[in-house]
């Protein structure tokens, strides 16, 4: 059944779970890139309303499980809860294996959550491209809170610090020691840690670990806490939902926020309408922007041809 | 429509496929062989975890919108089981989402399968090639009514 960009947007705002499917499909969807920017732009106005809990961490520490039972325990809160998952795909052959569903299955269908798994797509980072938008299609669908998990990420991957309201850094007992804890990158992303499989040897000092770095750095109003869990017994749970809510209250007390996120979503906007533009440039569409053949002659080099260029597009950066 | 014929389709986004085996079947060696296949061809792979109803196949394959379903049983009961999955997919109004099937299916049942829509029904010894320019085709369906351009 095909249907039109504005039924399926009319879909998405009632909730209708097919069309809030068929929407994320669309936008992730080069192919249907009119029609997706088409949905996004008639369901933006509704959206900002999601708390969006950011899942980060390196691969096996847990993060898929911790998912499901968090999701599972918010929505016994009474809140409408959906998550997204997003998993490597290969550099050789783009086909990915989206094992996170697999983790938390049991939960979804029984709680009726609902959870979709995309492939990265060569985006580096920790997220694909197509993230944010289906991170809007939820928000705008009326869920309270999404829960986005980045892929198994290394010490650098945060693009997910621009888009969730609250980032959980997920580790694990025996990741590494003091000297890990103090590194830059995805260690100051956190605004609440975790350690997860507190039932495993040196847990407790990988939690003093963390606690003993973020000692040293001065920290804002909010006190970067630091959760054991057990996710075995669901030991920890509760304060780890405890400290979400705490610090989502937090954030949207903060009046700088809502613009900052824009900046955010306005500059990850631009970079995909650069990239757009810039893969469609053919030559004879170039030579509209600077004059190839004489560029050529002169042996002028690349960078000043493209400084020329994007400063006629973009405008002085200094 | 032939398996590569409209491959431009899938460039950005890869066949996404969800192998599932609905039932009571716990022999699931074949699907991670199959898995990791389809993954080496370039697609996007879900698998359904152990013992999933059917409606949890359904549910999982909606929430994720794939293209292809592809059902195995080794346990003789897919003449019940593939059907209750069909069934369930064509009340909630689902013609963009193929479903394929598999495993040790008599060659008698073949016929009642396909009269669902289930195509393929492969058994053991099938070269992985057949399976993956099945499921291509199939795809191709699925992805051309999602895109509206069938």
């Amino acid at each position: 059944m095909t249907q039109t960009p504005e039924e399926i947007a009319d879909g998405v705002l009632a909730g209708d779970i097919r069309s809030i499917s068929r929407a994320i499909t669309l936008v992730e969807d080069h192919n249907s890139l009119i029609t997706g920017r088409k949905i996004i732009k008639s369901i933006y106005g509704m959206t900002g309303r999601a708390g969006i809990i950011g899942i980060t961490g390196p691969p096996g520490v847990g993060k898929s499980t911790i998912i499901g039972n968090l999701a599972s325990m918010l929505k016994g809160t009474g809140k409408k809860v959906a998550v997204i998952a997003i998993d490597a795909s290969s550099p050789f052959t783009n086909g990915s294996f989206l094992g996170n569903r697999i983790r938390m299955q049991d939960k979804l269908y029984r709680d009726g959550i609902y959870m979709r798994s995309l492939s990265s797509r060569g985006s580096s980072g920790g997220l694909s491209r197509s993230t944010w938008d289906a991170v809007r299609v939820l928000d705008a669908a009326g869920y309270d809170r999404i829960i986005v998990e980045t892929v198994g990420a290394g010490q650098a991957d945060l693009d997910i610090l621009g888009m969730a309201h609250t980032i959980a850094v997920a580790l694990a007992p025996g990741l590494g020691d003091e000297i890990q804890a103090i590194k830059a990158g995805l260690m100051e992303i956190a605004s609440i840690f975790i350690i997860n499989k507190m039932d495993r040897d040196g847990a407790f000092m990988a939690m003093k670990d963390i606690e003993d770095s973020l000692a040293l750095t001065p920290q804002n109003e909010w006190k970067i806490p630091v959760v054991g869990l057990n996710s075995i017994n669901l030991d920890g749970y509760e304060e780890l939902l405890a400290a979400i809510e705490k610090h989502l209250a937090y954030v949207r007390k903060s009046p700088l926020s809502a613009k900052k996120r824009f900046f955010n979503e306005v500059k990850a906007a631009l970079m995909a309408e650069s990239e757009l533009r810039i893969n469609a440039l053919t030559e004879s569409s170039m030579s509209g922007l600077t004059d190839l053949e004489s560029d050529v002659r002169k042996k002028v080099d690349p960078y000043t041809v493209a400084e020329e260029i994007s400063k006629s597009v973009l405008g002085d950066i200094a | 429509m032939a398996a590569g014929k409209n491959l431009s389709l899938f460039k950005d986004k890869p066949v996404k496929v969800l192998l599932a085996k609905p039932g009571i079947d716990g022999h699931d060696r074949g699907m991670f062989v199959l898995a990791k296949a389809f993954r080496d061809a370039g697609m996007d792979v879900l698998y359904a975890g152990l013992l999933p109803t059917p409606e949890e196949v359904v549910d999982t394959a909606i929430n994720e919108d794939v293209d292809v379903i592809a059902l195995s049983l080794l346990n003789g009961a897919h003449l019940v089981v593939f059907k209750k999955v069909a069934d369930l997919m064509k009340k909630r109004g689902i013609d963009d989402i193929a479903i394929v099937g598999g495993g040790t299916i008599p060659d008698a049942d073949k016929p009642k399968l396909e009269k669902l829509g289930i195509t393929g029904n492969y058994g053991p010894g099938t070269p992985l090639k057949t399976i993956i320019e099945h499921i291509i085709m199939r795809a191709e369906e699925a992805r051309s009514r999602k895109l509206g351009i069938a």
